[in-house]
């Protein structure tokens, strides 16, 4: 089952046509990487799904239910972490939960119990201060927890990792991988590496439209072409491979060629390598990686 | 309900935290004891002044004060405790909007107008709590320098003049749906006040608009009765219903 569906959503700001026909289903306990570059339309795309941004066309279903723009009733099933979160800075982080929890209704026991166990995953439970000295991080922290407070189906986070440091970013992407069990996650995001380390579905969002989408070992195996890439010590070795392998290589450094062909050109490489006597520092079959197939479907 | 209980609950402590109790407190206390103070003070300035004044050809024999002067002043210096209270709360909304807190709240599933009905009933409360204080304050005072029976329709009056200021409020809160800065805010709710004052003085409509609301003087003499304002004070309290009325559906489709 989907927990949300994205149908055919148009939105235009002024004369600029940001998303044009976005479709997108989110299956139930994924981890979705929602990849795009700084102005795609991720954050147009997410505020939309929350009801915060009015659509010109196309519909958006969570957990079946239609999203009005304005007052929603589907946000009851959505956790939200924005970019940079914002609290009212003279509360407590347990002030904050407990009024979180109010606003949603829930039994106060359960506030109770929700907000201590969620403190102690995110690593804030012993923070008594108010909220006006916290560092980025903390915010980001204390963000996922309040948008865990009434166990949502589906928790959007728009970019939670990309304004801090490595660390910070390895402590967010462990709560997501322990909140994986209880909810599904989607999350924008710019950071291959994060989306590679955690997500288990993805989808590309470029110019206004879903370039490509599914399980993130699908996506990996779109990419069939094998890459080889060939190091030289000397420069002028480069020379010689390239007028002999002119069609199938490209030069990307004065010491560096990548062919992309198949396997027996490689041997027909190596055979011209021992002919030639060039000496070499590393011949490597390059992985098919995310970040390859973005720039690929980027460049489209 | 609990919702918007809890929403109250979050408004009051930012009121108390943020200080903003603390200020209008003071303030409205000073302008309390201001009152009796200038009155009390009055005739022994006039003395200090005798000679500079006798220069120029007056002659100043006796001055009379009593709790009317202390009123006179009472009503003369709540407009600045107004302007404070407006300065000092019309951010409410704004502040929200600009650091993206209300988007936390809105995305759980609190519904907007509850949003507006909390700030309101605050800021309702919190101008009650400010305008009585300081008009106790005077009460108290004037009671036991002078007598407040000179002082016709006095409770009336100060209901009137409260009145003003709630309107006064409700404007904060339509024009913080209008606008997204406070500068807006505040340019909005003092034009309007304004333009009520300014369409006050043609003789035609004057009997209907709440700036008149303003006019004490008559009232407190006995020249007037209270019976006279009943249209303004009609049409002030559809105004404040319909300023906040208007704010929920234009609040409901606010870009956050």
């Amino acid at each position: 089952m989907n927990v949300l569906t994205i149908s055919n959503i148009k939105k235009r700001f002024g004369d600029k046509e940001v998303l044009k026909g976005v479709s997108l289903s989110v299956p139930e306990h994924s981890v979705f990487g929602f990849i795009g570059k700084n102005g795609a339309g991720k954050t147009t795309t997410m505020k939309a799904v929350l009801g915060l941004l009015g659509i010109d066309s196309g519909e958006i279903l969570v957990a079946d239910e239609k999203v009005v723009y304005g007052q929603t009733k589907t946000n009851k099933y959505i956790g939200y972490l924005p970019d940079v979160p914002e609290f009212y800075s003279y509360m407590t982080p347990s002030e904050y939960l407990k009024f979180c929890g109010e606003i949603t209704g829930m039994e106060t026991k359960d506030i109770k119990r929700r907000s201590a166990e969620l403190l102690e995953l995110v690593g804030l439970g012993e923070e008594h201060h108010r909220i006006r000295g916290f560092s980025r991080g903390m915010k980001q922290r204390l963000g996922i927890a309040q948008a865990l407070l009434n166990s949502p189906k589906l928790l959007i986070c728009d970019e939670p990792t990309s304004a801090l440091d490595p660390v910070g970013r390895k402590e967010i992407l462990d709560i997501f991988l322990a909140a994986r069990e209880q909810t599904t996650i989607l999350f924008s995001t710019h950071i291959l590496s994060d989306v590679e380390r955690i997500c288990s579905d993805v989808a590309v969002l470029n110019n206004g439209r879903i370039a490509v989408q599914g399980e993130l070992s699908e996506i990996r195996n779109m990419r069939t072409a094998d890459e080889f890439s060939v190091e030289v010590e000397r420069s002028e070795d480069t020379a010689k491979i390239l007028s002999a392998f002119s069609s199938i290589c490209k030069e990307v450094s004065p010491t560096q060629i990548i062919f992309q062909n198949h396997e027996k050109d490689m041997f027909n490489i190596m055979k011209f390598v021992a002919e030639q006597q060039l000496s070499i520092q590393r011949i490597e079959r390059l992985e098919p990686s995310l970040e390859s197939l973005f720039m690929e479907v980027i460049d489209k | 309900m609990k919702g918007m209980l809890a929403f109250i609950k979050k408004e009051w402590l930012e009121t108390v935290r943020s200080g903003r109790l603390g200020i209008l407190a003071v303030v409205f206390v000073i302008l309390g004891i201001m009152n009796p103070a200038i009155a009390k003070m009055t005739p022994l300035m006039v003395e200090l002044m005798t000679d500079s004044l006798a220069e120029m050809g007056m002659n100043i024999t006796e001055v009379y004060v009593d709790a009317m002067t202390s009123w006179t002043q009472f009503f003369k210096n709540i407009p600045i405790g107004l302007i404070a209270f407006v300065l000092i709360c019309s951010n409410t909304f704004t502040k929200e909007y600009q650091s993206g807190t209300l988007v936390l709240v809105l995305t759980k599933g609190l519904e907007r107008y509850k949003v507006v009905a909390a700030k309101s009933v605050i800021m309702l409360l919190l101008w009650t709590f400010c305008y009585w204080l300081c008009y106790g304050i005077t009460y108290g005072y004037n009671a036991y320098f002078w007598d407040n029976s000179v002082a016709d329709n006095l409770f009336t009056t100060s209901l009137n003049w409260w009145l003003f200021g709630l309107w006064t409020i409700t404007l904060i809160v339509l024009f913080s749906m209008l606008a997204r800065n406070n500068t807006g805010v505040l340019l909005g709710t003092g034009g309007t006040v304004i333009a009520a004052y300014l369409i006050s003085l043609f003789p035609s409509v004057k009997e209907y608009t709440p700036a008149v609301l303003m006019n004490t003087a008559s009232l407190l003499s006995g020249a007037e009765e209270i019976t006279v304002y009943g249209k303004a004070i009609a049409v002030t309290i559809v105004l404040c219903v319909l300023s906040v009325a208007a704010s929920i559906p234009v609040m409901n489709k606010k870009q956050l």
